[in-house]
């Protein structure tokens, strides 16, 4: 009761200003009509740059931050890690995971400029955060028996790792990395509108111009590279897993 | 013997954990080359610790275990990997890596001669890998080299994690309830195989057992643990009710008794 009630003087206080809303139905319309009318060819060398970039940003830094996420990830691994690493180890992923995206974009672009480069940095250190998170919890709930069994065999450490750990949780890890390939291409559509490159950029410069024939060009060529990046994935995961 | 025949000598051995009661309480026995000892004992009595802690995988509080006269208790890291080359052990839960095949199972017990590298790429010695082949046709495992070890029986992966164990060539195998699982028959194969390898290979084994019936029969040489201490140190003939009765308790030592008695009255009148 005390809820609904609620609700409605919450909904009374929302400033509902009928002119405007008019006035943007028309603008409304000018958009959606620029939708169905898609212009891949005006801007083409833009577009196709944009992605070009965009699909580089992501698998250079998802490769790079799954390959990074390993040493990060077993030393935040309570069960592993010795107690100052896994502390540093589990506060560094802390810090990677902080800011979204769009921060840390904003924040590489002021130290390395327009491009790229910045749209790496910013995805590479969100992949870390995430996958070394995730392999964190992965290592710590193994199953202790077959490390203990390398243990006992004189193996050395990277060997335990190797053979006891590993197996255990790569699986999951491939899986997620996958996941997360996904995330970063439409994270980099996103942070290129900071500066930070990738199709992004391309995106906000069609809609500063109103050229929205272009920007629904841009919108389905995303849309279609996600769903087939989609299918790409179902199919490595059941060869992979 | 001699001393420096002995495999393993345990020295006042005390395990305690934190401010707890001892779990092992200044234990001392030896072990001489070719030595089956079957450790006997109710849950809890520390069976299971003793074993973990030869193999330094449980640290002991005070006292000293010496293994073909290397102190154990005293060795750096890099000094208990070597040490621990010479000592297999078989884990109550078989302790293989699933989602490796068997061949990638029984070579773990050659990681501890094998550089990281090496490892990496799956190349190993070839004397370890053709070693590796002869135990698991020993084990009567031929032709599952490449099936991954969750598609085998508890029988079989109890067979990779024995062929992984004596891949290493130890001087002395360390088993922890090979039979906890199994069936009675089943149970008899698998101490009549241990029996055997040890003989082939000159081993000696201290194996933890629950069933009483199956030590006597198998080992030559009983140590009865009860409450951290060693309260019984000889052959099976010597293992009277009375002892077993102080290891036990009273109605555990009647089943055993009534079972071992039911086997001979068969025989007998």
């Amino acid at each position: 009761m005390l809820a609904a009630f609620y609700g409605v003087v919450a909904a009374w206080t929302v400033d509902v200003d009928g002119a405007r809303i008019a006035e943007g139905a028309a603008r409304a319309a000018d958009f959606f009509g620029g939708w169905l009318r898609p212009d891949f060819m005006t801007r083409w060398a833009d577009i196709r740059e944009g992605l070009v970039e965009s699909v580089a940003m992501t698998v250079v830094a998802t490769a790079a931050g799954f390959l990074l996420s390993v040493p990060f990830g077993l030393g935040a691994s309570k069960n592993l890690a010795p107690g100052p690493i896994y502390a540093a180890c589990r506060g560094a992923l802390a810090v990677f995971r902080a800011f979204h995206e769009i921060l840390v974009a904003i924040l590489f672009v002021a130290m390395f400029g327009f491009g790229g480069f910045a749209g790496v940095m910013t995805l590479g250190v969100a992949t870390v955060g995430f996958l070394g998170k995730l392999l964190a919890e992965a290592v710590e709930e193994i199953d202790p028996g077959p490390l203990d069994a390398l243990t006992a065999a004189g193996a050395t450490w990277a060997c335990r790792i190797m053979y006891g750990v590993l197996p255990q949780v790569m699986p999951r890890i491939l899986g997620l990395t996958l996941y997360r390939l996904d995330i970063n291409f439409r994270e980099s559509a996103i942070i290129g509108l900071v500066g930070a490159g990738g199709i992004g950029a391309t995106l906000i410069t069609a809609f500063a111009r109103y050229e929205f024939e272009s920007v629904s060009a841009i919108l389905i060529l995303i849309i279609s590279m996600l769903f087939g990046a989609e299918l790409l994935s179902s199919r490595l995961r059941r060869r992979l897993l | 013997m001699s001393a420096p025949d002995l495999v393993l000598e345990v020295d006042g051995l005390v395990v305690r954990y934190g401010d707890g009661p001892d779990v092992l309480d200044d234990l001392s026995f030896s072990m001489g080359p070719r030595e089956i000892v079957g450790l006997i004992g109710a849950s809890g009595a520390g069976k299971s610790t003793l074993l973990r802690a030869v193999q330094r995988l449980v640290e002991p509080t005070a006292g000293s275990v010496r293994l073909a006269g290397t102190e154990l208790t005293t060795l750096g890291a890099g000094g208990l990997r070597d040490a621990r080359r010479h000592m297999g052990m078989i884990f109550q839960e078989h302790a293989l890596v699933d989602r490796l095949t068997v061949m990638e199972n029984v070579l773990c017990g050659a990681l501890g001669r094998t550089s990281f590298w090496r490892a990496l790429r799956r190349t190993f010695d070839p004397v370890d890998v053709a070693h590796a082949f002869e135990l698991l046709e020993r084990m009567g495992l031929s032709g599952l080299e490449d099936r991954r070890c969750d598609e085998l029986s508890g029988g079989q992966r109890q067979r990779v994690g024995i062929a992984r164990a004596l891949l290493q060539n130890p001087k002395l195998l360390l088993v922890d309830e090979p039979t906890a699982s199994l069936d009675p028959a089943a149970s008899a194969r698998i101490m009549t195989l241990i029996s055997e390898l040890c003989v082939e290979g000159g081993l000696s084994a201290l194996i933890n057992l629950h069933d009483v019936p199956l030590a006597r029969r198998f080992c030559p040489r009983i140590l009865a643990l009860h409450e951290g201490r060693i309260a019984f140190d000889g052959p099976p003939s010597e293992l009277t009710d009375a002892v077993l009765t102080e290891v036990y308790g009273e109605e555990a030592v009647e089943a055993h008794v009534a079972v071992g008695r039911g086997a001979k009255d068969d025989h007998g009148d």
